[in-house]
């Protein structure tokens, strides 16, 4: 159990000195994250390996990606970093949280390739006055 | 081919269509047409011999065959005197069956036919002034879904109605919904026939109850007439009685077709329900009435009358309460002013009615503390695991019925209740009110600051659908009667649940399959009392048992169902997308037994086959709140409508 925290801690801080190093250099798409979006292969992957299940199919689910939301996808690092570092061993109930992504599974192409296509997420919700169900629920309950 | 070659007639069978052609024509005879049935078996030949249609069969090509004997003429065409009953029944024994069920106002009897119950089901449907009707029979496609529909309408409405199984098939079809019952402390009355002449031997039994004795609450299987109307008088007061849930009575196949002879059905006694004693009523009035600041939780009670004295409670003594409306049934109403943290957090007096609570926690009798059932010693979900943190039981604990004491507590306080303290409670009302009314703006606020992101997005947010669906329906009587643990809980923030039966909560044993006959259930509570049922529904749950689609039809049940259709086992895909990275073998084939995919289901069809109206798959939104007011227009007819959504997992 302690060898586990002690990958546990050593993961989160990769992660966090990768968001401290990273963060100033992120930026909008490069020329080869575009170039990955245009093949499509971070779509596909987005959906083989089941990332939908939390994220939705537009990065608006259970954990929100879209509109660069997330501080793990600060940098390709830090996202690289995060996948690779969680890692749990029997977990004593079913579990519903992030899955362990090792290299031998996903490669850092293939994980750079779903990193590219999470970036294109854009996600433009209504004002509440803008959308007729939500005002009339507010209104509803001023009344 | 030709109607005439293939022997199909206005849509009627070979078979009938020759019997009508023969007639119109005067022509051949009735023998005629038994021998060419006798000799060709099948509807190909049928249609030449039956329509005496000129050399199409020579006496060369015509099969051999013989005349029928007498005996199998007979058969054939019916026989014209019926055989001498070996004595006639006057009085049935099953319509006093019916009778004690009636007297009861059991509403709904749901059945899959069986051979061991068809005296009781012919009184359903033939006795009394008005037959067929307090109980009505209604077709289950399936045992489990009979028991499901009335675990809905007993979570609705407090009170049982029936499911009426054949034996041991279909008890064991049923246990698993029975099980999902019992865990839901749900009253029903679930009725099995036992063929005592073994018909179909392996549907009976000697003692058939002990195939779900563990998880019911009483059985009984009487010997005698007197005895089984005796024995569902008990099995309705035990299923009402707290801890309320499923009772079982085995219904002796023969004694449903006594005489009944002079037997009058006994006089039925309602239950004493257990509560608190008078001087504790005394103690907890007077708490309540010298704190500065009561607060009231309020869990699951069991009717109306319930909630109804609970809201007098909080009013007069100007308590804050928590209400679990939003969690399931017979709670305190989720609006009402008192609802909410109040004007201060800092509780004096903690009085808690079916739910733990700080200071006095009135909590009825649980299913745990009957432990003589379960022969087995299975366990059947109450067994602990020391390894997982439970909250402890309190020990503020009474374990008495929190609605049966509620009256004397009213009763103790009024005697108590001065007027310079009167005026003290209704200050505290009013600011109370006012801070929990503005504390519901800002919560709902924040809320909708959640529901907003993906609204736009294909597929369909389920945020919206819940959203949409509220401004259509908040001013008619309404159900939520599927559980909404999979679809993201969004009416708790968006929705008003102020009646007993606007939530009816989540799978009381996590097993699907419950929520369609659930539903149906509910459904037919709002039938006749001018409600409408919502069901938002699973796709997993869904294909456990869709035929409940056709009773939903063939019953004109209320009821709207629209599709949470992610294609998917979800919560099980993700577990197994959990696994597959503790192991770092990746999760590129988790989908696999997890999803719908290969091919995608259509509901909407389905349902149409069912004879259901419907549409869909829709994914694009704005197509759906059109669709979600085409389904609310018509179930408000009293039509049943599925609308099939593909949503976003969660």
């Amino acid at each position: 159990m302690n060898k586990i925290k002690f990958m546990l801690r050593v993961g989160f801080c990769m992660v966090g000195a990768s968001i401290v190093l990273s963060a100033i250099a992120s930026d909008d798409l490069t020329s080869d994250e575009e170039a990955r979006v245009v093949q499509g292969s971070g779509k596909q992957l987005y959906y083989d390996h089941g990332c939908f299940a939390c994220h939705g199919y537009n990065g608006i689910g259970k954990h929100n990606l879209a509109n660069d939301v997330s501080a793990i996808m600060t940098s390709e690092a830090v996202y690289l970093a995060f996948i690779r570092a969680r890692s749990e061993l029997n977990p004593p109930l079913p579990s519903q949280k992030m899955p362990h992504y090792p290299a031998s599974s996903l490669s850092d192409q293939q994980a750079l390739d779903i990193y590219a296509y999470i970036k294109t997420f854009r996600d433009t919700p209504p004002k509440v006055d803008d959308a007729p169900a939500l005002k009339a629920i507010v209104e509803a309950a001023q009344q | 081919m030709t109607s005439k070659e293939s022997g199909i007639v206005s849509g009627k069978t070979p078979s009938e269509a020759g019997v009508e052609l023969e007639a119109e024509r005067g022509g051949i005879s009735r023998r005629g047409f038994i021998g060419a049935s006798v000799a060709g078996g099948a509807s190909t030949v049928l249609p030449a011999v039956a329509f005496g249609v000129e050399n199409s069969v020579t006496e060369t090509s015509r099969p051999a065959s013989t005349p029928p004997d007498a005996k199998k003429m007979a058969r054939e065409v019916g026989s014209s005197s019926p055989p001498e009953p070996l004595a006639t029944v006057r009085r049935a024994a099953s319509d006093l069956m019916v009778q004690v069920l009636r007297d009861l106002e059991i509403e709904y009897v749901a059945l899959n036919p069986g051979s061991s119950f068809e005296g009781l089901q012919e009184s359903l449907i033939n006795y009394g002034e008005r037959p067929n009707y307090m109980p009505e029979v209604i077709s289950a496609m399936h045992e489990g879904a009979a028991v499901d529909m009335a675990h809905g309408y007993g979570r609705s409405e407090g009170k049982p109605m029936c499911a009426l199984l054949q034996g041991t098939v279909g008890l064991q079809n049923a246990s698993m919904a029975i099980y999902q019952a019992y865990h839901g402390h749900t009253p029903m009355i679930i009725l099995a026939g036992n063929d005592e002449n073994n018909f179909l031997k392996v549907h009976t039994g000697e003692d058939i109850a002990g195939l779900v004795r563990p998880y019911t609450k009483w059985d009984a299987q009487p010997k005698t007439l007197e005895d089984t109307l005796v024995a569902l008088q008990e099995a309705y007061r035990q299923s009402i009685t707290p801890p309320c849930a499923p009772t079982l009575v085995v219904l002796n196949s023969e004694i449903q077709k006594e005489e009944a002879g002079d037997l009058q059905v006994p006089r039925y006694s309602a239950p004493v329900v257990r509560s608190i004693g008078k001087s504790q009523a005394t103690i907890i009035a007077k708490a309540l009435l010298q704190a500065k600041n009561p607060h009231i939780s309020v869990g699951r009670l069991r009717s109306q009358a319930g909630i109804d004295h609970a809201v007098t409670l909080a009013e007069l003594v100007g308590a804050s309460v928590d209400s679990m409306a939003t969690f399931g049934p017979m709670s305190f109403p989720q609006r009402h002013p008192l609802v909410g943290v109040g004007q201060d957090k800092n509780y004096d007096f903690h009085l808690g009615l079916e739910i733990a609570a700080a200071d006095v926690s009135i909590t009825g009798p649980h299913l745990k503390s009957i432990t003589d059932r379960d022969a087995a010693g299975i366990g059947f979900g109450w067994k602990e695991n020391p390894n997982l943190k439970r909250r402890p039981i309190p020990d503020t604990l009474i374990a008495e019925d929190a609605e049966a004491s509620l009256p004397l507590i009213i009763n103790a306080i009024e005697s108590q209740l001065t007027a310079s303290l009167n005026s003290v409670i209704v200050e505290r009302i009013e600011k109370h009110s006012e801070k929990n009314r503005s504390a519901r703006i800002s919560s709902l606020h924040k809320a909708i600051e959640k529901k907003r992101p993906g609204w736009h997005g294909t597929p369909v947010s389920l945020a919206r659908m819940y959203a949409e669906l509220w401004p259509m329906i908040k001013d008619l009587d309404w159900c939520l009667a599927s559980p909404s643990n999979f679809t993201g809980r969004h009416h708790r923030e968006l929705w008003d649940h102020d009646k007993p039966y606007s939530y009816l909560g989540q799978y009381p044993a996590a097993a699907l399959g419950y929520c369609l006959g659930a539903s149906a259930g509910a459904a037919l509570a709002a039938r006749s009392r001018d409600r409408i049922v919502i069901n938002i529904q699973g796709d997993g749950d869904f294909n456990f048992m869709p035929g409940t689609v056709w009773s939903a039809v063939h019953h004109q049940l209320p009821m709207l169902t629209i599709m949470h259709n992610n294609r998917a086992w979800h919560m099980e895909l993700m577990y197994v997308q959990y696994m597959a990275g503790v192991r770092g073998r990746g999760t590129d084939r988790a989908h696999i037994g997890t999803t719908f995919r290969d091919p995608y289901i259509n509901y909407a069809k389905l349902a149409e086959g069912y004879g259901m109206k419907s549409e869909g798959p829709i994914s694009d939104p704005d197509e759906m709140v059109a669709a979600l007011q085409r389904g609310v227009d018509a179930v408000k007819r009293g039509e049943p409508y599925l609308i099939d959504v593909l949503t976003q997992p969660r």
